[in-house]
């Protein structure tokens, strides 16, 4: 029993130790660490940036593979592939924080360049403000030179006709003076006339002014003017000098006694004789007309004295200014 | 403890010493060969305090986790005696510290970028009111 077993052990146990020394056995973790540090070779962040981590990663993979070859421990082999694994793992993040303080540099960079950007799109903005205020400004104040040109225009149109305004009021008011005056001297002239007027005893009638010749003045059934009838007529004469307006009917009038032709005549010379005496007193006969009506148009009754005296009468029609005479 | 000088004590004695003295010699020769990795505890200690304290929590939680657990497990192998044990742990929770402490700056150093680049991102849409 004892030599059956001894041949078959003695296979075996030659097998495992040739399979021992042929082939070492395989440690996971060092193969990742491995695998991982070749990786990091290749990095060109990694060899460039953190060599000096690469290189402890290195040396960290060789003392492992170093023990892996001595066939220590496991234990051991899998704690240096674990040191080596994050050896490699170090210089990996060092690269990477390497690139990101770089990346820090350029945006700060970069922030330098945009804030001086920014100044200076501030200053050509404050710069554009600026200048559209000045030319905001120069366009007021040329409205209000334009303005104030248009007010003192205006202003002067309106000195212009208040002058105009002025004068006209100083010519209407002298010319309302000259009126004024020339009404004063109308009106005195018109009381001035009035005034002789009366002195010669004129009416007023639906006819105009009459004067009325009583017969005192004549004698009687006699055309001839006393001289009191002269004095009157001279009157009557210096009247119609002052006012060459004025023409004149001269009616001639008698009581009723005697023939109607007597007294026709008579009426008729003495309304001649009145207008010959003022014809020789410097009157233009041309203004004068006479009429001779009898015993017509008695102003009083003829059955007494009185009333005939009163009826044998010379009447002095007046014209108004424009020459007028309404005729009986 | 009492040692009562009898005849068999005294025996006992000699062998006690004895048994110390090799279990010293031992203990020497242990520790001249696997001496008490003291010095790789402390400066595995301060890496992790420092990956902890640079915001490790924050940007590298997984890593500073790693760290600071191998340094419980290294200083327990150390209270146990196991000095190869406690070296490899502290070893380590060194590099892991290390590895959390740049992912730390690395973040940050990133995170900086990103604001830079937003900021110059507003100053160029300012820049294009401005201009407008």
């Amino acid at each position: 029993m004892r030599n059956k077993l001894i041949l078959p052990t003695i296979i075996v146990g030659g097998t495992a130790l040739v399979a021992c020394s042929m082939q070492p056995e395989k440690n996971s973790m060092l193969e990742d660490a491995h695998s991982g540090y070749s990786l990091a070779q290749s990095n060109s962040d990694v060899t460039n940036l953190a060599a000096v981590e690469l290189q402890e990663a290195g040396k960290a993979l060789d003392k492992a593979d170093d023990a892996q070859k001595k066939r220590e421990d496991s234990e051991v082999v899998d704690h240096l592939a674990y040191l080596a694994k994050q050896r490699v793992a170090i210089a990996e993040q060092t690269a990477n924080l390497k690139v990101a303080e770089v990346a820090v540099e350029d945006t700060n960079t970069v922030r330098d360049k945009v804030r001086l950007q920014l100044r200076t799109a501030e200053a050509d903005a404050s710069r554009q403000k600026i200048a559209t205020a000045q030319e905001t400004a120069r366009i007021n104040a040329n409205d209000l030179a334009t303005a104030n040109a248009s007010a003192e225009l205006s202003r002067q149109n309106l000195a212009a006709q208040s002058a105009e305004a002025d004068k006209q009021a100083l010519m209407a008011k002298e010319s309302s003076e000259q009126s004024a005056v020339e009404l004063a001297a109308a009106n005195a002239r018109v009381s001035a006339m009035e005034t002789e007027l009366k002195d010669l005893n004129a009416k007023k009638t639906a006819r105009g002014l009459v004067i009325t010749l009583g017969d005192v003045l004549f004698d009687i059934n006699k055309a001839d003017l006393r001289p009191k009838g002269n004095v009157s007529i001279q009157k009557l004469a210096d009247f119609f000098h002052e006012y060459p307006e004025r023409k004149v009917l001269i009616e001639g009038f008698t009581d009723s006694t005697g023939s109607d032709n007597y007294n026709q005549d008579l009426s008729d010379h003495r309304a001649n004789t009145v207008r010959d005496t003022l014809i020789h007193m410097g009157i233009n006969g041309t203004r004068i007309i006479t009429r001779g009506y009898g015993k017509e148009y008695p102003v009083a009754s003829n059955l007494t004295t009185a009333g005939r005296q009163l009826n044998r009468r010379v009447e002095i029609v007046l014209s108004d200014e424009d020459g007028n005479i309404t005729p009986r | 403890m009492k040692i009562k000088k009898t005849r068999s004590d005294r025996n006992m004695n000699r062998l006690s010493v004895t048994t110390i003295i090799t279990v010293t010699a031992i203990m020497i020769a242990g520790c001249a060969s696997n001496p008490a990795p003291s010095e790789q505890l402390a400066v595995s200690k301060a890496a992790v305090t420092n990956a902890s304290r640079n915001g490790g929590n924050e940007y590298a939680p997984l890593e500073l986790k790693s760290a600071m657990e191998k340094m419980d497990d290294a200083e327990r192998a150390m209270d146990e005696e196991d000095y190869p044990l406690a070296k490899r742990l502290a070893e380590e929770a060194q590099v892991d510290a290390k590895l959390a402490e740049i992912k730390t700056d690395l973040a940050r150093v990133q995170k900086s970028v990103e604001e830079s680049q937003e900021s110059n991102r507003v100053l160029l849409e300012e820049i294009k009111r401005t201009t407008q």
